[in-house]
């Protein structure tokens, strides 16, 4: 399957299946058996990228509008192949175990939950040999609730939870969001019991049905909804949708705290180490090129079809991505045994 | 939520959906394909036709996933009735009674009994969701863990219902059912249990393949001993075709119109449930329907209530999902949700505001559903007769055609060639199972509700924190505990009851 | 069922066969039980309840064959399974012929794989009759299920010759 401008509602469907199929074919067809050493013949065929979401999702829309201007600039399509399942585990164990280490086959995760997945469970693969290389976007974690909830700001909120337990309703439990509103707990004194409702869609209904105190999750499902829900609280350096969130505050500035940013959406491209090991030249043009995505027109018309806000995309490099994944991955350990269950 | 409900205002909607007869009626006859394939679901459709609902505008996109929907819903039945394979988890309960009725030569009959039964039952809670909205939509706000704990257990006591010709052999199957229903990771801590280490088992086992397998391949490995899957009085029937069984079917469907009613309005509360489904609600539907019928003994051996109520039930579920979508924007089941993205994807925000904003698409769906239940009467409701000569075909040609055709389909929704061969899996299972004298509609009744029963059951706990007592802390639940005690009692009572009676009178053995 | 009805009657029952089902649940419980003994409670509470009722139910199906052996009511034997006798080659060929369809699929794609399935189990299960019209209905069939499921619906089969080789043309 190939991204060609499958969401542009201007073209037909039959003019997207007639172009997608003679670009595969003339990819096909000009493929050559043989590696080419030197990055000026890279890449000759389409690469591939192992996604370990389902189709359909919101990594899938946001890679559709990514390389969809991408391919344009390497020459080359995408073909991206989905391995949904065990929170990422079953897309990462594939890539790891089948993806060559020609600069070919890239992964497109979401780093936030994947990198706690591994803190709760180590994984099959040895982690040292893969690392992200660049971070695409980083929706903050945040606190939200209905609207329909007597809780108005997060003070009410807070001070209700130091007389009670609260449930807080989340997608995981070994997701950022989720340690974000434990940090709150901690920090405060409050008590909170995060139940996991798996996936966001779930998390929304039990907020909203009032089976759920709270909410704690990635703040784009909940912006785009501001007629049912209401932001109390992000957790990231500065809020970067004041005007979408009624201006609600960060946890580092009303509770004086200083903790690193819980972003929880940050989808990021990953390799295997000896990709990038083998082919330096290859790597540096795939990032360059993905680089110059963000700061093209195109790029930015392509997304805002995705109606995911725009402040959150952006390109973060390898080192960016490290440094968000080695905090999470700490936080996550100081939390680890409410996120197993089980005594560390 | 204020509603202007205004009878001029209604009548200009349909006029208006009828306007786009163009779109609806290839959605139905699509929906009816996709319906009639495991692994193929309205869900599944509308994202690989995306690129085309999205090309749409957002009301003529609406109108054709719609009538996918409805049309899809119904479409699951026909396999289901015809040879046994239900299309889709909602119609598990289908084959129960409608199976039956094919082998005796009765298919064409009970195909017209189930279109008449899902046309009447969705067009019946499409008309009173449309004028209940307000109210309905505040039902997820009551029907929590703890409450829906109990509704499962509705479902799970049909095991028992199914079990009645052996008890030993029929709990057996569905407790085996509910065991490998647990298979995959827990809810809460996502700790792997019996997975024999298969990442692709984490999140349960997927329903399609082992409703393939446990129906379908298993099927064909059966039918293949005997010429034809029709009995010998079957044969003869089939050898008079004609228009007189689909009119007979229709009229016998209409005149258990109360039973329609009451079952079609299970499936629109069910549905109204974010997360519930069709499966629950048609499990429901055929305890209930069994558990008050005068002939209990009759389920299962082509009794006509035994098809209508999950056929009604399920199609009540349909108008049911769209509820919280459009009324608080949360969608009630999968197809809603994809709905939900595609509306957003233009730029509507589902919502109470949307009934103000822009009627034509809040009201828009409902207004589609009872168009496309409408119009299926003149449409689908002919197709029965020409649809049950399948069951003609000889054995040789079907089973090959079953396996390659639902092999496909179980491969379908994850794209894991892994899940081929669990279905061969569950075939085998399912062979064994039919051979030695156990329900595989327990196994699957065991598969599908047993980790949504296990998801609340821990989700209440750990909301109550350990506290079992959650269980009985919420007025609508401890009414339905005591629903649920009569109404596995009552067939008892009943018995005992009959059985009195029945020492007098003289016994006839069909009932 | 009516399968289950013929094993009633026949007599004495064979009742070797009725056990696989009890017996697989019972190891496949045990080996999940196994597999969650130093779990969390809540991966513990849902399968202890529901495993050890099984387990109590299984015991007791033991214990009602076993006494059915000791009168002589049951045999041991496996016939129930495989009755009809003589539809037992033909049977073990569907089997076979799906375990190599799942096989063969990932390399020969949709359309020759389940060309191959369709025209050979037919032709086993017809005794070799009717060929050319079993060939031309094979050949039909996985073509409209080309069109059905891999041009139309876009499903990801694996893609074979024949659907790499159709790609060029569309």
């Amino acid at each position: 399957m190939n991204y060609d401008n499958e969401f542009d509602p201007g073209l037909s469907r039959r003019d997207i299946l007639k172009g997608s199929m003679a670009v595969a074919g003339a990819a096909a067809a000009t493929s050559f058996p043989f590696s080419n050493a030197f990055a000026a013949g890279f890449p000759d065929r389409n690469l591939k990228v192992y996604v370990p979401t389902r189709e359909g999702g919101g990594a899938d829309r946001l890679l559709r509008s990514i390389t969809g201007v991408w391919k344009n600039k390497l020459g080359v399509n995408f073909e991206p192949s989905f391995f949904p399942g065990a929170a990422g585990r079953v897309g990462y164990e594939k890539y790891m175990g089948l993806a060559k280490d020609d600069m070919y086959e890239l992964l497109f995760g979401n780093m936030g939950p994947e990198v706690l997945n591994w803190v709760v469970k180590k994984p099959t693969f040895d982690l040292s040999t893969f690392q992200y290389f660049a971070q695409v976007d980083s929706d903050p974690g945040i606190i939200f609730v209905s609207r329909r909830s007597k809780f108005k700001t997060i003070d009410d909120l807070v001070a209700e939870g130091k007389k009670r337990t609260l449930n807080v309703g989340v997608s995981r439990l070994a997701h950022p969001a989720t340690l974000g509103a434990l940090a709150l707990g901690k920090h405060t004194g409050a008590k909170f019991n995060p139940i996991p409702l798996s996936g966001g869609k779930n998390t929304r209904a039990g907020v909203a049905t009032g089976e759920m105190d709270f909410g704690a999750l990635p703040s784009g499902g909940i912006v785009n909804r501001a007629k049912s829900f209401k932001v109390l609280l992000m957790f990231s350096h500065k809020n970067p949708l004041p005007g979408r969130s009624e201006n609600a505050p960060t946890m580092n500035d009303h509770f004086k705290t200083n903790m690193p940013s819980l972003i929880a959406g940050s989808r990021a491209f990953g390799i295997k180490k000896s990709a990038k090991a083998k082919h330096p030249d290859r790597f540096k043009k795939l990032d360059d090129t993905l680089k110059t995505v963000f700061t093209d027109p195109a790029f930015k018309k392509a997304y805002a079809k995705t109606k995911s806000p725009w402040e959150f995309v952006g390109y973060r490099s390898a080192a960016q991505a490290k440094e968000y994944a080695d905090n999470i991955a700490r936080i996550g350990a100081e939390f680890k045994e409410l996120l197993s269950g089980k005594k560390s | 939520m204020e509603l202007d409900y205004d009878l001029a205002f209604f009548g200009e909607m349909f006029a208006r959906t009828f306007s786009f007869w163009w779109v609806i009626l290839p959605s139905i006859f699509l929906g009816l394909i996709v319906g009639a394939i495991p692994g193929f679901s309205a869900a599944n459709t509308i994202i690989i036709l995306l690129p085309l609902t999205l090309a749409m505008d957002p009301e003529t996109g609406l109108m054709f996933m719609v009538g996918l929907y409805a049309s899809s819903r119904m479409g699951a039945g026909i396999p289901a009735i015809l040879v046994n394979i239900p299309g889709t988890a909602g119609a598990a309960a289908t084959p129960l009674d409608g199976y039956p009725m094919t082998k005796q030569g009765r298919g064409q009959q009970a195909l017209a009994m189930s279109f008449v039964a899902s046309i009447a039952g969705g067009l019946l809670t499409t008309v009173i969701a449309l004028v209940s909205l307000p109210w309905l939509s505040q039902i997820a706000f009551y029907l929590h863990s703890v409450e829906m704990i109990v509704i499962m257990f509705f479902g799970i006591s049909l095991i028992a219902t199914i079990a009645a010709k052996d008890t030993l052999k029929g709990l057996i199957a569905g407790f085996f059912g509910l065991m490998i229903g647990f298979i995959g990771t827990d809810v809460v801590y996502e700790t792997p249990r019996g997975t024999f280490g298969f990442l692709e088992l984490y999140d349960k086992v997927p329903l399609i393949p082992a409703l393939v397998g446990l129906f379908a391949i298993s099927e064909a490995f059966a039918i293949i001993e005997n010429q034809s899957i029709l009995t010998e009085r079957g044969k003869a029937a089939m050898a008079k075709p004609g228009w007189a069984a689909t009119f007979e079917g229709a009229r016998i469907a209409a005149s258990r119109w109360w039973h329609i009613t009451w079952n079609s309005l299970i499936g629109l509360v069910i549905g109204v449930v974010p997360g519930a489904g069709a499966a629950i609600a048609s499990f429901v539907a055929y305890q209930q329907s069994k558990t008050y019928s005068k002939t209990p003994e009759l389920y299962g051996t082509g009794h006509i209530e035994g098809l209508i109520a999950p056929e009604s039930a399920n199609n009540g579920v349909t108008s049911g999902t769209l509820v919280p979508l459009l009324v608080i924007g949360i969608p009630g089941g999968a197809t809603a949700a994809i709905m939900l993205v595609v509306l957003q994807f233009h730029g509507v925000t589902v919502g109470p505001d949307l009934f103000l904003t822009s009627p034509e698409l809040a009201f828009g769906p409902f207004t589609a559903m009872a168009v496309t239940y409408t119009l299926m009467i003149l449409t689908v409701l002919p197709l029965a007769r020409y649809m049950s000569n399948i069951t003609v075909v000889s054995t040789v040609y079907m089973a090959p055609i079953i396996i390659s055709f639902t092999l496909v389909g179980s491969f379908v929704p994850r794209a894991y060639l892994f899940d081929m061969n669990l279905a061969l899996v569950f075939g085998v299972i399912g062979y064994v199972a039919r051979k030695t004298g156990y329900h595989v509609a327990a196994i699957l009744i065991g598969v599908i509700l047993g980790p949504l029963m296990e998801t609340y059951f821990l989700r209440a706990m750990k909301m109550s924190q350990g506290d079992i007592m959650v269980l009985f802390s919420s007025n609508i639940g401890n009414t339905l505990w005591v629903l649920l005690v009569v109404s596995m009692a009552l067939p008892y009572i009943m018995d005992h009851r009959r059985g009195k009676s029945e020492k007098i009178a003289a016994n006839d053995p069909y009932g | 069922m009516a399968e289950n009805a013929d094993a009633q009657r026949a007599k004495p029952k064979s009742i070797g066969s009725e056990l696989i089902i009890p017996v697989a649940a019972l190891f496949f419980t045990l080996y999940y039980f196994y597999t969650i003994i130093d779990a969390p409670w809540t991966a513990q509470v849902a399968a202890f309840i529901v495993g050890s009722i099984l387990i109590l139910l299984v015991v007791l199906i033991l214990i009602k064959s076993v006494r059915s052996l000791g009168t002589g009511e049951g045999t041991l034997d496996f016939s129930n399974l495989v009755k009809p006798k003589a539809y037992v080659p033909k049977r073990l060929s569907l089997l076979a012929l799906t375990i190599a369809y799942i096989f063969i699929v990932p390399s020969l794609g949709f359309t020759i794989t389940t060309f191959l399935f369709l025209s050979l189990a037919m032709l086993i299960l017809s005794d070799w009759r009717k060929k050319r019209f079993i060939i031309s209905l094979s050949a039909t069939l996985s073509l409209g299920g080309y069109l059905l499921f891999i041009v139309a619906f876009k499903t990801r089969f694996p893609a074979g010759p024949f659907e790499t080789f159709m790609k060029g043309f569309l």
